[in-house]
């Protein structure tokens, strides 16, 4: 328990720490924001303007307080760009990314680890390798390229087989689940392929260390075959150091999403992000970056209960690192 | 049930680790298999189980009762073991499945051969617990909150929850501290006994094989160098191997426990 | 296995590896560690794909097939010819020019990257074995809260600034590298620093920074090899994906991820012209994911027969001698415990950050 009081308030910590770094980042690098988003040659007078608008002649701290407030009540501040709210673009953004990181995941899960057991219960070599060789190529595609191939492959209209459409995502959005989904399938093939090639090889690798030890020996005098014992016990074994792995693979798949979503034009957070990047949305690239951040904070502290639960050695230890190393 | 193995070769990766061997377990025979590590112990008692590494290569001949183990399919084995066969392990903190209680360890042989009711089979796995002398509130617990004597307990119990007609002990006190290696190897023969059941008794420690066994082979280099009877070993080693190990044993002073 | 072989076969692997590492022109050591890597498959494609990438980076710098800036506007999209092996892309330019000399500029982001992310990570890993268990426990924290963070994140605060550079990629990976090498190097670190010869190397009188230099440091470079060159691929991969949205390379300068990103836009038209560049990177990430395995096999005298039969007598007891600390190195030592746990860390608990 005492764990995880302690685990709440470093996600309260981290989430404060991030927003400050986000702001400050945003505001001490080189570059004046204000003429940044006036853009080259702009006169001073229009700089000056900008910093009148959006209160950027206010003291930092001032600044800082007044987007933190709006944070908190949930209010994440106005386009500079379209005037819209931050809040209501962030949301049909979501509604695009959330289900495309899910549906990607599931689909690297669904390869990955059968995958791994499978290349742990090998008996020739050749398989072993064959397995080995597919995990390294396979982690080792870019998903820009990924995503193209797929695109050759699968598309409507240039595919060998054209089943997929290659490009956006429906005008109403989930209005009509069936069309939205199915635009989103090569997208999460692409990042599915790759994380899971990745995640085979963690399982193999997890389950390589089990598989050898005297808990598989155990299970199977018991009555187990060895591929009951590796899939049984085993897995549940690997569980914990696979629930941080796909943590950090769910962290690190972002970047691939926001390469995919730019290729697949789905207007989605991650391409949004890029396009305010480059028009310099101040308001809402802070928010959308914070949020974001959250997020992945989100996931690790899910992850870190979830690791701990999984594990009673943990749960009952009074310090984890004592239990781990 | 009589153990019978002829001629058994075993290699892993291409390098042989052990050669030619002949081995008997007569039925209700508690026989020892002795020598110092890295002399193929482990890998003979692996081969009746099945537990090899999947590049080792088995020739020869095992017989577990009427049954011919050599070249056996996993899932015929598998039906084997924790049925007929059962194993009790050196370290138990490495091979007890972590995150089950006490209750789910000793009970997976029952799950997985026989189709009993939840009561049924929590009422054997409380008489089992009370026969290896643990206290019932261990069976909500995890391994880790054992200690080392307890935990192999419960080793023994699995092993023996099935009343399997042959036991093998592979180094069981191995792990442990020497007054609780005594109650250890006790409670294991004893129970053997009253099952009526034979037993393999593998370690490379002189003193604990008097204590375990009748019968011994002792193993060099993969071979069997010697055999025969434990006590008449102990007291006339017959070969520079044997003399070796059993002069070992004296110098560690545990040898006077031997005699009882 | 006697105690007195165990200490020195891992003394050598840490001399060994020192002098890799310090790329040290010592004859014999470095050719039997190249040896060692050669001698597997896998060695031998990393170091091939590795070697040719050098070669051709140099090569780019005085010679490439087409000048950069030459375009054959009669020849837009052209397949494969004698002028232009690998075709032309939309505007005439060279496509195997192009990858050459873009090779280069892969080069140097994925040098200053790993650099960056070997000093940052050291410099966490000396504060998370720091002796003031403050700052042990402080640094521990922030890395475990920092690490869920994305690498992207980071690039694209970056990038508003300092727009698309080279810059915001190195710092970016760097950084987010540097985190990942540092958790997975604490490990070792902290069993080196627990060790008895650190204390006697404290006791006599060396310097905290000294002690963590000599003799805390060699013990994680069987993690440190690994992660640095799974970074190494990875650095390859965020390339093309950053480029791609526009934050990294910046146009104009050539990249394999610039190759990539100009060739997409036309991928239904012309969709050959999109397999080099996927298929390069592809390759050199693989070859760079591999390389650290073998290379460390290839420098622990535990895998490398050749090293302990041709290092272990001369060097390893002319050090003993001269070093009193690495005598009283205790028997069961660090060295061999921490390659085998770090072994298990460094394949099964931590996922190399990958991005694109």
């Amino acid at each position: 328990m005492r764990f995880v009081v302690r685990r709440l308030l470093l996600f309260a910590a981290a989430l404060f720490g991030v927003s400050v770094v986000v702001f400050a980042a945003l505001r001490v690098l080189p570059g004046d924001v204000a003429s940044v988003m006036a853009g080259l040659n702009s006169p001073a007078s229009r700089v000056e303007a900008l910093r009148e608008q959006f209160g950027l002649n206010r003291p930092l701290p001032v600044q800082y307080i007044d987007w933190a407030g709006g944070l908190l009540r949930g209010d994440f501040g106005t386009s500079i760009l379209t005037g819209r709210s931050v809040t209501s673009l962030i949301a049909a953004r979501a509604s695009i990314t959330f289900p495309l990181i899910v549906l990607g995941l599931l689909i690297a899960i669904a390869i990955g680890v059968p995958l791994g057991v499978a290349a742990t219960l090998a008996r020739s070599s050749a398989a072993r390798t064959a397995f080995h060789v597919a995990g390294l190529i396979g982690g080792a595609i870019p998903a820009l390229w990924g995503g193209l191939l797929l695109i050759l492959l699968f598309s409507r209209g240039t595919g060998l087989i054209g089943l997929f459409p290659s490009q956006g995502f429906p005008l109403d959005g989930w209005a009509a689940p069936g069309q939205a989904i199915w635009s989103l399938i090569l997208p999460a093939l692409t990042v599915g392929i790759i994380v899971g090639a990745s995640l085979m090889r963690y399982t193999r690798s997890a389950l390589g260390d089990i598989a050898g030890s005297g808990r598989i020996d155990m299970a199977m005098a018991c009555g187990m075959t060895r591929a009951q014992a590796v899939i049984g016990v085993g897995l549940r074994l690997a569980m914990p150091q696979l629930v941080s792995v796909i943590g950090l693979t769910f962290a690190e798949m972002i970047t691939g999403v926001m390469v995919i979503e730019n290729l697949f034009a789905l207007p989605g957070i991650g391409s949004g992000l890029v396009t305010d990047v480059g028009n310099r949305d101040l308001i809402a690239v802070q928010s959308e970056l914070f949020m974001l951040a959250a997020f992945f904070l989100l996931v690790g502290l899910i992850v870190d209960l979830l690791h701990r639960a999984l594990d009673p050695r943990l749960a009952t230890a009074a310090d984890a690192s004592e239990v781990t190393a | 049930m009589s153990v019978e193995i002829r001629g058994l070769n075993v290699a892993i990766g291409g390098k042989t680790i052990v050669r030619d061997v002949d081995l008997n377990v007569g039925d209700g025979e508690r026989v020892g298999l002795v020598g110092s590590s890295g002399s193929g112990k482990s890998m003979i008692s692996r081969s009746i189980m099945g537990l090899l590494p999947a590049n080792a290569h088995v020739s020869g001949s095992i017989r577990v009762g009427d049954r011919q183990v050599v070249g056996m399919r996993d899932a015929e084995l598998a039906d084997l073991r924790g049925r007929y066969m059962g194993m009790v392990f050196q370290n138990p903190a490495a091979s007890l499945n972590p995150v089950t209680t006490v209750a789910r360890q000793i009970a997976l042989p029952l799950r997985l051969h026989y189709d009993l009711t939840k009561t049924e089979r929590l009422d054997r796995v409380r008489a089992m617990i009370a026969k290896v002398g643990l206290p019932d509130d261990v069976l909500g617990k995890y391994p880790h909150q054992l200690s080392g004597g307890q935990q192999q307990r419960v080793g023994i119990a699995t092993a023996l929850i099935t009343s399997p007609r042959f036991i093998i002990a592979d180094e069981p006190t191995t792990a442990l501290d020497s007054i609780v290696q005594r109650q250890i190897v006790d409670l294991l023969v004893s129970l053997v006994d009253d099952a009526g059941a034979s037993m393999l008794f593998i370690t490379h420690d002189f003193a604990v094989l008097a204590h375990a066994t009748t019968r011994c082979y002792v193993l060099d280099g993969g071979r069997i160098a010697d055999s025969g009877d434990t006590a008449a070993l102990l007291d006339h080693p017959s070969t520079t191997q044997t003399d070796r190990l059993v002069s070992a044993a004296r110098t560690l002073s545990l040898v006077e426990s031997g005699e009882a | 296995m006697t105690s007195d072989k165990t200490s020195r076969t891992s003394h050598t692997a840490a001399q060994a590896t020192v002098r890799v590492n310090a790329n040290v022109p010592a004859g014999p050591t470095a050719a039997i560690v190249l040896h060692g890597m050669w001698r597997r498959g896998e060695g031998k494609f990393s170091i091939i794909v590795l070697g040719l990438w050098l070669i051709v980076a140099f090569v780019s710098l005085f010679w490439t097939p087409q000048p950069l800036l030459a375009t054959d506007g009669y020849h837009v999209w052209a397949t494969p010819s004698a002028a232009h092996w690998l075709g032309t892309d939309g505007t005439g330019a060279d496509v195997l020019s192009w990858l050459m000399a873009g090779s280069r500029t892969n080069l140097l982001i994925v040098v200053l990257t790993v650099l960056f992310a070997a000093a940052f990570g050291l410099l966490l890993v000396a504060a998370m074995v720091a002796r003031n268990g403050t700052l042990a426990g402080a640094s521990v924290v922030v890395v475990d809260a920092l690490i869920s963070i994305p690498t992207v994140l980071l690039a694209l605060i970056l990038a508003v600034p300092l727009g698309a550079s080279v810059t915001v990629i190195v710092v970016a990976c760097g950084f987010g590298y540097g985190l990942n090498l540092a958790r997975v190097a604490r490990p070792a670190a902290l069993l080196a620093a627990r060790s008895s010869y650190v204390e006697a190397a404290l006791a006599s009188g060396a310097s905290g920074w000294w002690t963590f230099v000599r003799h805390i440091v060699p013990n994680t470079l069987p993690v440190l090899l690994v992660q640095l060159s799974l970074s190494a691929g990875t650095a390859v991969l965020a390339e093309s994906g950053l480029t791609y949205l526009g934050i990294g390379v910046p146009s104009g300068v050539p990249s394999w991820g610039h190759s990539l990103a100009t060739s997409v836009k036309f991928i239904n038209v012309y969709p050959l012209t999109v397999l080099w560049p996927g298929l390069i990177v592809t390759v050199v990430v693989v070859a760079l994911n591999v390389f650290g395995d073998v290379l460390r096999d290839a420098v622990d005298p535990m895998v490398n027969a050749e090293l302990r039969d041709g290092a272990a007598g001369a060097d390893c007891d002319g050090g003993t001698l001269s070093d009193p600390l690495r005598a009283a190195r205790p028997s069961h030592t660090v060295g061999q415990r921490t390659a085998v746990s770090v072994r298990g860390t460094a394949d099964t608990d931590v996922a190399g950050r990958r991005s694109a």
